[in-house]
């Protein structure tokens, strides 16, 4: 019989396994990459039949199998090829730390969150091959990170809430502690860009909402601020990068600064802004997973060296046109409906920071549609070779595409996030940990 | 009647056929693609007869309670606006679908062309039908969308900026749209348009802008402001009009579409929302004050250029910017009636304008040098009679309205709008029907006359059962130029003004056709040739636009710079 407390072993242990078996299977890509994809799909399983076997209710269950579900697709399109192997094995270890912290109750919540930026700082140091400034401060950002979840294992609140929200500010990302958030989107290879951009913001936002009853005004008031400052900032980065993943990165920067802001203006943290998250970072997921393609095909180019894509790749065009579409706020994707629906709640009311959300709104119509713009319209070049979105790429991209449809319209109590666990309030019980 | 709809969903299934199938059942596809867009016609003149006879229709698929739980409230409430706007929309696209079934045969772009027509027709259906103002905003940024991928001719670079530029400039006012919903849901606590007005009427809230300065504004109005900057952006007033010629380079039956449907966009909203605005003079007093300074730039960078679609679309520019400046003055149904009038001349005009650019193209040639020619046909008779129809008519108009209709003139001021726009338009008809000068002067003569019978006619009679139409309640239509009621001097100056300059400039044309030189100052002569120099670069709008882009990526460079 499943017990409670071994829900988050569970989750953790099915993707664990699945990497052992994917190392086992690495003589052959195409098992390799087969393996990894039946893990995700059993994580899933594990994650929707837990709690029906334990009885509970399924509140939040859409949102944990939001998790997996990008894990799936983020692998789905990958070529078969030597250098994705490690980013498979390694997108099944985050998947199955990403549940365990996602599920698990204080302290193994807070020594897997100390875990996973150790883990990230060691796929930094390992796939970055010069040893570039945005390493580095990625680098930093994520030691940071780890000694303030090592000082909040050892400090007594609310020292312990101040240093776990460090760590929360690395993962789902705040000025000025986002460079280990960038550095991963930028330099990591395959798909774990793709896979990130969604697990470490969900993450973050999980361990914030533990978090947010603890948290002083004075604090609030700071991390609005500084939540403007990096919204505002990542706008203006995104809109001069040449290339497409700094790009991307700062976006995605600039759009979760908006839900630091929220949550710090407000006090709270409603469904829709699980919404907003969940659909902004499966936005910028989508996102990446297209200009990979793009990378598996011509390299890591500047963005005015390609264009013209829209005949010669007309899947990859109309995938590529919709993502920007929902990456950039507009109905009937997910992003624009969190976003709506965090405003409409009595809790929010418009004040004059609201001008500088709705400026940052404003200017992701200005880069994502220069993006979208520079690759697919314009004189197509003579001198490449075309070759659209394979199947299972086309296959992975619309169905995220049809997730980011589904948190635009389905009411927004499907993806309640999983209910946290505020520490001060964990008791033992008859050998089981409960809230 | 809840079939109505499926009314807006009938050009999706045009979009469909057209899209998929095999290409070379292309043509066939584009015939039966017309059936669905002729049935949303038919559905839509079925809806004017039904709201006609009985109370507007009302299908809602959400509980109203609880509607800010949902991403997608959708409803449709389709009352006598919202017919007449849907018989508009399917008209014009059904005779546009038929008119590029030949006109963009063969082209590459023919289906996906043919697809987004589609799209576009049942976005505007809904939109116009929404029964919130939630979805009326979701439709209203899908429009944008849409047009941004309609004012695209990919393989040409200048529409690719001029596609961003369109884009950029929508985005803006639908952010000032959203941040306009935001607010009035947070000061009246609901989207549904009957609530709405009621509450808004019944509970007058006043917001604290400033609270150390006193700053104080009242809660329509905000609410109010914001919206309108949304229907800015749409219907191209200044200074946030430069995106319609930047998006000239599309098919030119689009820009029929364009100028006959989507731009029209701005004064249903303001229309849709004319209960809240009646609620705030200060809204409206602004409004009237954009709308006049489009008029007036419009049309006289119209003047200035020297492309035929780009004469066209400040043209477009000012008549938009009449549309509004007569929703300023209270007077909303008046700018309904010139939408559908405007659309349909403009679109005929658009349609049209294709085929002059084809048969330029086949046969160039100079333009006609036979101007002295021209000249030597002058007609006293044709200027006299045009000079004093024009300057006779305003008093016609107050002995009329003042002996025979028995209207207060000093106390209405809607009175005196109506009856001045009858004035203006019949002089402007006048003045465009004298420039032809080579036709027989009688004819001139009795086409004047017969201008003047059309404009009285329409303005005196079709307009007001046009008002009454849309707005049963003459006590609401009265409140409407109450509210936009403005201070009697001013009004007076303004009609005055206007009176004024309209005279001069018959005067100085009537004088200028027979030869004369009329004096003007040496530095009055200069100060034209700057500002004709001005206007045909339109006030440089584009470039200042393009400076502020600059130097915004300038800072963000420098701060890179500086954190690197």
């Amino acid at each position: 019989m499943i017990k409670t407390w071994m829900t988050p072993w569970l989750l953790m242990a099915v993707p664990f396994l699945g990497a052992a078996l994917s190392l086992l299977l690495r003589t052959s890509f195409q098992r390799m990459k087969t393996s990894a994809l039946l893990t995700t799909v059993a994580s899933m399983l594990v994650v929707i039949g837990t709690p029906w076997a334990l009885g509970d209710t399924l509140a939040g269950v859409p949102f944990l199998c939001l998790l997996p579900l990008t894990a799936f697709l983020s692998l789905l399109g990958q070529p078969l090829h030597r250098d994705n192997t490690s980013a498979w094995t390694t997108t099944l270890v985050l998947l199955g730390l990403g549940l365990g912290i996602l599920t698990a109750q204080a302290p193994a919540h807070d020594v897997m969150l100390l875990i996973l930026p150790g883990l990230l700082c060691i796929l930094l140091y390992r796939y970055q091959s010069g040893a570039t400034p945005e390493t580095w401060r990625g680098l930093s950002a994520y030691g940071l990170s780890m000694m303030s979840a090592a000082l909040a294992l050892l400090l007594p609140t609310p020292a312990s809430t101040v240093a776990l929200l460090v760590t929360c500010a690395t993962l789902l990302p705040l000025l000025p502690v986002h460079s280990g958030f960038i550095a991963t989107l930028t330099g990591l290879p395959g798909n774990l860009p793709a896979f990130l951009v969604f697990l470490l913001p969900t993450v973050g936002f999980h361990t914030l909402l533990m978090l947010l009853p603890n948290l002083t005004g004075t604090t609030l008031h700071t991390v609005a601020i500084l939540a403007l400052a990096g919204a505002v900032y990542g706008s203006l980065r995104a809109l001069i990068q040449a290339r497409p993943l700094p790009r991307l990165s700062y976006a995605a920067l600039a759009f979760f600064g908006l839900l630091w802001w929220y949550v710090a203006d407000t006090g709270t943290a409603p469904m829709q802004a699980t919404v907003y998250l969940s659909a902004a970072g499966l936005a910028a997921s989508g996102l990446l997973l297209a200009w990979y393609a793009i990378r598996a095909r011509y390299g890591d180019i500047d963005l005015r060296a390609l264009g013209g894509l829209a005949y010669p790749m007309p899947r990859f065009s109309t995938l590529l046109a919709l993502l920007a579409l929902a990456a950039l706020g507009m109905p009937p994707f997910g992003v624009f409906s969190g976003f709506l629906g965090m405003l409409l709640l009595p809790t929010f009311t418009p004040s004059g920071p609201f001008a500088v959300v709705m400026i940052v709104w404003l200017t992701a119509s200005w880069y994502y549609t220069d993006f979208l713009q520079q690759l697919i319209f314009g004189r197509q070049r003579m001198d490449m070779r075309y070759d659209d979105l394979r199947q299972t790429e086309f296959a992975s991209l619309v169905l995220l595409l049809l997730l980011l449809l589904a948190l635009g319209t389905a009411p927004s109590r499907f993806f309640d996030s999983y209910i946290p666990t505020p520490p001060a309030t964990v008791a033992m019980q008859e050998g089981t940990w409960i809230r | 009647m809840s079939f109505l709809a499926l009314v807006p969903l009938l050009p999706l299934l045009t979009a469909f056929i057209v899209m998929t199938g095999d290409r070379a059942e292309q043509d066939q596809n584009a015939r039966a693609g017309l059936l669905p867009v002729a049935a949303a016609f038919l559905g839509s003149l079925i809806a004017l007869v039904a709201v006609t006879s009985g109370d507007p229709v009302t299908i809602q698929f959400y509980d109203t309670a609880s509607v800010a739980n949902l991403a997608f409230p959708i409803g449709f409430y389709i009352d006598r606006l919202s017919a007449v706007m849907m018989v508009l929309i399917t008209g014009v696209t059904m005779l546009i679908y038929r008119y590029s079934m030949g006109y963009m045969y063969q082209d590459r772009g023919y289906r996906r062309y043919l697809g987004m027509l589609g799209i576009t027709t049942a976005v505007l259906l809904c939109m116009v039908s929404s029964a919130n103002l939630v979805m009326l905003f979701v439709f209203w940024q899908i429009l944008s969308w849409l047009l941004f991928l309609l004012a695209h001719n990919h393989g040409h670079a200048a529409t690719l900026s001029g596609a961003t530029n369109t884009f950029t400039m929508l985005r803006l006012s639908d952010a000032a749209f959203l941040a306009g919903i935001v607010l009035a849901y947070s000061l009246y606590g609901t989207f549904e348009f009957q609530t709405l007005f009621a509450r808004a009427a019944d509970t007058p809230v006043t917001l604290s802008l400033w609270p150390d300065l006193g700053w104080e504004m009242n809660g329509a109005t905000a609410v109010t402001l914001l919206i309108f900057v949304g229907a800015m952006g749409k219907s191209a007033q200044f200074p946030i009009h430069t995106w319609l010629p930047r998006s000239l380079y599309a098919p030119t039956p689009i820009h029929a579409l364009l100028h006959a449907g989507i731009i029209n966009a701005g004064g249903f909203l303001l229309n849709r929302l004319a209960p809240l605005y009646g609620l705030s003079p200060t809204t409206l007093h602004v409004v009237f004050v954009i709308g006049m300074l489009t008029a007036i730039l419009g049309a006289t960078m119209m003047l200035t250029q020297n492309d035929i679609k780009k004469t066209l679309g400040f043209s477009t520019i000012g008549q938009m910017g009449y549309m509004i400046m007569e929703c300023g003055l209270g007077a909303f149904s008046l700018a309904v009636f010139h939408l559908i009038a405007h659309g349909l001349f403009k679109g005929t005009v658009f349609l049209n304008c294709g085929n002059v650019i084809h048969k330029a193209r086949q046969e160039p040639s100079f333009p006609p040098i036979d101007r002295e020619a021209e000249e030597s046909e002058f007609s006293n008779l044709t200027w006299s009679t045009g000079f004093l129809t024009t300057l006779l008519l305003p008093l016609v108009i107050l002995l009329v309205t003042h002996g025979v209709l028995r209207i207060p003139l000093i106390d209405s001021q809607g009175t005196v709008i109506f009856l001045f726009f009858i004035w203006v338009t019949s002089s402007q008809a006048i003045l465009s029907l004298t420039r032809i000068r080579a036709v027989a002067s009688w004819k001139v003569s009795a086409a004047m006359l017969v201008t003047l019978v059309i404009v009285v006619f329409t303005y005196l009679f079709a307009v007001e059962s046009f008002t009454h139409f849309l707005y049963p309640n003459p006590e609401v239509v009265a409140s409407y130029f109450k509210a936009a009621a403005l201070p009697g001097r001013l009004f007076d100056s303004l009609v005055v003004g206007t009176t004024v300059l309209t005279i001069l400039s018959w005067v100085y044309l009537y004088a200028h056709a027979h030869g004369r030189t009329v004096k003007i100052p040496g530095w009055i002569d200069v100060f034209l040739v700057r500002l004709y120099v001005l206007f045909m670069n339109r006030l440089y709008l584009d470039q200042l636009y393009l400076k502020f882009g600059r130097i915004v990526t300038l800072v963000a460079h420098h701060l890179e710079k500086r954190l690197s």
